[in-house]
């Protein structure tokens, strides 16, 4: 702050500090807080409503099958009282049944101009007998055993529940009305929009978590050999000509580099092109690998547009090393193996861990890799859960929540990261 | 622990076309403290690195006990290296830096720990096992490495000026603590420095290399009363030089004539009258007084006096030549700014030669 004042003076001094004042208000900490706010409203959506109307519905529904159950039981008991047999009641069926319907057969000069010549009349009056809906009352011989005490006891527990769902109907009836009263209307802090989380969504959820764990892993696999390679190169030309080729391609639009990977993967890309080059697959009889919208796609496409990242954090601590340390481990009989595990890695250890960080917050919240690699089909990504939340559900509350639950969760990320490797806010920083 | 001794045969390095060292042969023998002495990019840590195997000559070999270094990695040798910097690993306490070398030869932790403590007390750091090195002092951290060295019982230790870096004191105390472990452990020592009081005090013998090329190889006492080249005559020690041409020889002895009139000095080289040549005399053998046996007699004007303590630095000037003379300070002298003064040395302390390169101020 002194330093400030004395190189740049008082004036110029003040204008940077009000100008980074307001980028911290304007720019960070107020749409924070918005999406906090947000993230905590809980606004009726009609949801809880629409919920208890189909919970009604149902339970009417359940009652009126015990109502009929009910009224086929009181019949049976009239019978067994009546005593009478249920005999002759097959009367009239056939004449009722619309498949029994006599066919006309007027002249026999119907049957000239049958072209089959099949005399079909007098079979259509044979069917009667055949059909099987002139049989409805076939079961009664059974009933006729019960007693009344067996009837009797198969109706009181069916009583006893359509009491109990009546009476839950009228209570969340009651509920109903009370809700249906505040849609739109309240609004209120609560966590009710994380715990409302689907179990779907729980799972998108935690499969980005563990998704971008290995987008790390797999970037810092990749990335660790090269940054030592590029660090400990003695020939200036060498560090350059690979600081170029990593750098140039990303003077690219990050989304063209994903297309690219687009032209590369899709079924008429260029590397199933390739395989038909040698011979493995036939491209003209349709064949060849869908290789988007799979976890080895996406993540490949992701570890290549956030390599650099994991790249220059690395390279610049592995450069710092001096090495004399590693001649000097080398000289003293270590293995390479050793070497690396003992005196780089512990001396890089600031470096992994910022682009650990880099790497997982980046490929966490991606959103253009999966929709355009994934096809938003798989691996479905929960960055794209928190668009459909906001722009295709029109729930800007839970998709805030949802924001706030993966900003957590890299947060808490970044912490472990940190106590894992050892590493304060001022090593990151440096 | 045991020294061996090193060979070096026919051995060169040529960085493109670039000559990092001639070929040279060399012997050094086992338990013997060794040095090379020579101004920066004289191709000295060439060499070293040659015998420890981080660099592989262009021609030649190393052969370090009747055993051919060629092929042999540097992590397979029975070398050790202290580095100028020392390369501790920073990161791990002082008692893991020296078991360093014994946990990549997998020794469990108990065998490796207990010979690290043993080294901690041959270097005289016992109870600092567990501190980092950063920790540490500098001629503590100092120690660490040699500690950390010799943990691999090597038979030769190489040093690249691992006392550089240090005030000094403590250089000097150093000097001493590095000739003493020397001796303790036997172990054959090379010793690669640019600065001669080193080299002059610690070693058994003393290489003098210029531009990759090893100029002599004598003890101290020998590199410093009889250099054979100008480059080891004015790179080790202070020298005055005249120039002159050969006019006549007799018993070893030329005789020059130079704008100071006739010098007589040692003919090393043999020259020839008519030759050029030049005469070299070190400071502390000219005096002021003429003694007996002293044939060569100058003048010149006082132009600074020096105090240096032990010795008072006298700067002359004789026409465009500026000569040094150093005068003990056993008894309290007052010699008169500007006033003309008769130098005299004898020519056995002369020394004559054919022109070469000289070391550069």
């Amino acid at each position: 702050m002194n330093s400030l004042i004395k190189s740049y003076g008082k004036g110029l001094t003040s204008i940077f500090l009000g100008l980074t004042a307001i980028w911290i208000v304007v720019l960070i900490v107020l749409p924070q807080l918005s999406m906090i706010d947000r993230a905590f409203t809980f606004e009726d959506r009609g949801g809880a409503a629409a919920t208890l109307a189909v919970e009604i519905d149902r339970a009417y529904e359940q009652v009126f099958q015990i109502n009929i159950r009910l009224d086929e039981l009181q019949a049976e008991k009239d019978d067994l009282i009546a005593g009478t047999s249920s005999a002759g009641q097959q009367e009239g069926a056939s004449s009722l049944n619309p498949f029994a319907a006599p066919v006309p057969a007027p002249s026999g000069g119907a049957s000239d101009l049958n072209p089959f010549g099949t005399p079909s009349a007098p079979q259509a009056n044979d069917r009667s007998d055949l059909n099987p809906f002139g049989a409805p009352s076939v079961g009664s011989a059974n009933t006729v055993s019960r007693t009344l005490a067996e009837i009797e006891a198969e109706e009181a527990p069916l009583l006893a529940d359509k009491g109990d769902l009546e009476e839950r109907i009228a209570t969340l009836e009651a509920e109903e009305q009370a809700t249906s009263d505040t849609v739109g209307v309240d609004k209120s802090y609560s966590l009710k929009n994380f715990t409302m989380m689907s179990s779907v969504h729980l799972q998108v959820f935690l499969a980005t978590i563990g998704y971008a764990l290995c987008v790390t892993i797999l970037a810092f696999a990749l990335c660790y050999p090269v940054a030592y390679a590029v660090a400990t190169t003695t020939s200036r030309n060498k560090v350059a000509i690979l600081m170029l080729g990593l750098l140039i391609p990303y003077a690219i639009n990050e989304l063209l580099r994903i297309f690219s990977w687009i032209m590369i993967l899709e079924k008429q890309g260029i590397l199933n092109g390739f395989l038909d080059l040698l011979g493995i697959i036939n491209m003209e009889a349709g064949e060849g690998f869908r290789f988007v919208a799979s976890n080895g796609a996406v993540f490949t496409v992701m570890v290549y547009a956030y390599v650099l990242f994991m790249v220059f954090p690395i390279y610049n601590t592995i450069d710092t090393l001096d090495k004399n340390q590693i001649e000097a481990a080398k000289d003293l009989g270590a293995s390479t193996w050793r070497i690396h595990w003992r005196v780089v890695l512990p001396h890089a250890k600031p470096g992994i861990a910022v682009g650990a960080i880099m790497t997982f917050m980046l490929s966490a919240g991606s959103i253009a890799v999966p929709s355009t690699v994934g096809r938003g089909l798989h691996p479905d990504w929960f960055s794209q859960v928190i668009y459909r939340r906001f722009f295709e559900a029109d729930n800007w509350n839970q998709g805030a929540a949802y924001s706030l639950a993966l900003l957590v969760a890299c947060i808490i990320f970044i912490m472990f990261n940190m106590w894992v490797f050892r590493v304060g806010i001022r090593d990151i920083a440096k | 622990m045991r020294g061996n001794d090193v060979i070096l045969e026919d051995l060169s390095m040529n960085f493109g076309d670039f000559v990092a060292v001639q070929p040279t042969d060399l012997k050094i023998n086992a338990g013997e403290f060794f040095s090379i002495l020579g101004p920066s990019g004289c191709g000295k840590t060439t060499i070293l690195r040659m015998i420890s195997g981080f660099l592989n000559p262009t021609r030649g070999r190393v052969v370090i006990g009747d055993k051919d270094m060629s092929g042999i990695r540097a992590n397979a040798r029975p070398t050790a290296l202290i580095f100028q910097n020392l390369a501790l690993f920073p990161l791990m306490s002082v008692r893991d830096n020296i078991a360093f070398g014994l946990e990549a030869r997998g020794i469990s932790k108990k065998v490796r720990y207990a010979k690290a403590e043993e080294l901690l007390d041959l270097v005289a750091l016992d109870g600092q096992g567990d501190k980092l090195p950063t920790a540490l002092s500098g001629g503590q951290r100092q120690r660490v490495a040699i500690a950390r060295a010799l943990a691999v019982e090597p038979s030769v230790l190489l040093l690249d000026e691992p006392l550089s870096a240090l005030d000094l004191k403590l250089r000097q105390h150093m000097r001493a603590e590095l000739k003493d472990l020397q001796r303790k452990t036997g172990v054959t020592f090379i010793y690669i420095t640019h600065d001669q009081g080193e080299a002059l005090t610690m070693s058994d013998r003393v290489a003098v290399m210029n531009k990759g090329v090893v100029e002599q190889v004598a003890t101290s006492d020998e590199i410093y009363a009889h250099p054979k080249t100008p480059f080891v005559a004015s790179f080790v020690g202070e020298q005055n030089i005249f120039k002159g041409k050969v006019v006549g020889k007799e018993n070893g002895y030329a005789i020059l004539e130079t704008s100071h009139g006739k010098l007589f000095g040692q003919n090393t080289h043999g020259l020839n009258e008519g030759e050029e040549a030049i005469l070299f005399v070190r400071p502390e053998r000219m005096s002021l007084e003429e003694k007996q046996g002293q044939q060569n007699g100058l003048s010149a004007v006082l132009e600074r006096r020096d105090m240096e303590g032990p010795f008072v630095n006298l700067h002359m000037r004789a026409g465009d030549q500026s000569i040094a003379i150093h005068v003990t300070n056993v008894a309290q002298t007052h010699q008169p700014l500007g006033a003309d003064q008769k130098l005299w040395f004898s020519a056995q302390d002369a020394v004559v030669m054919r022109p070469g390169e000289l070391a550069s101020e």
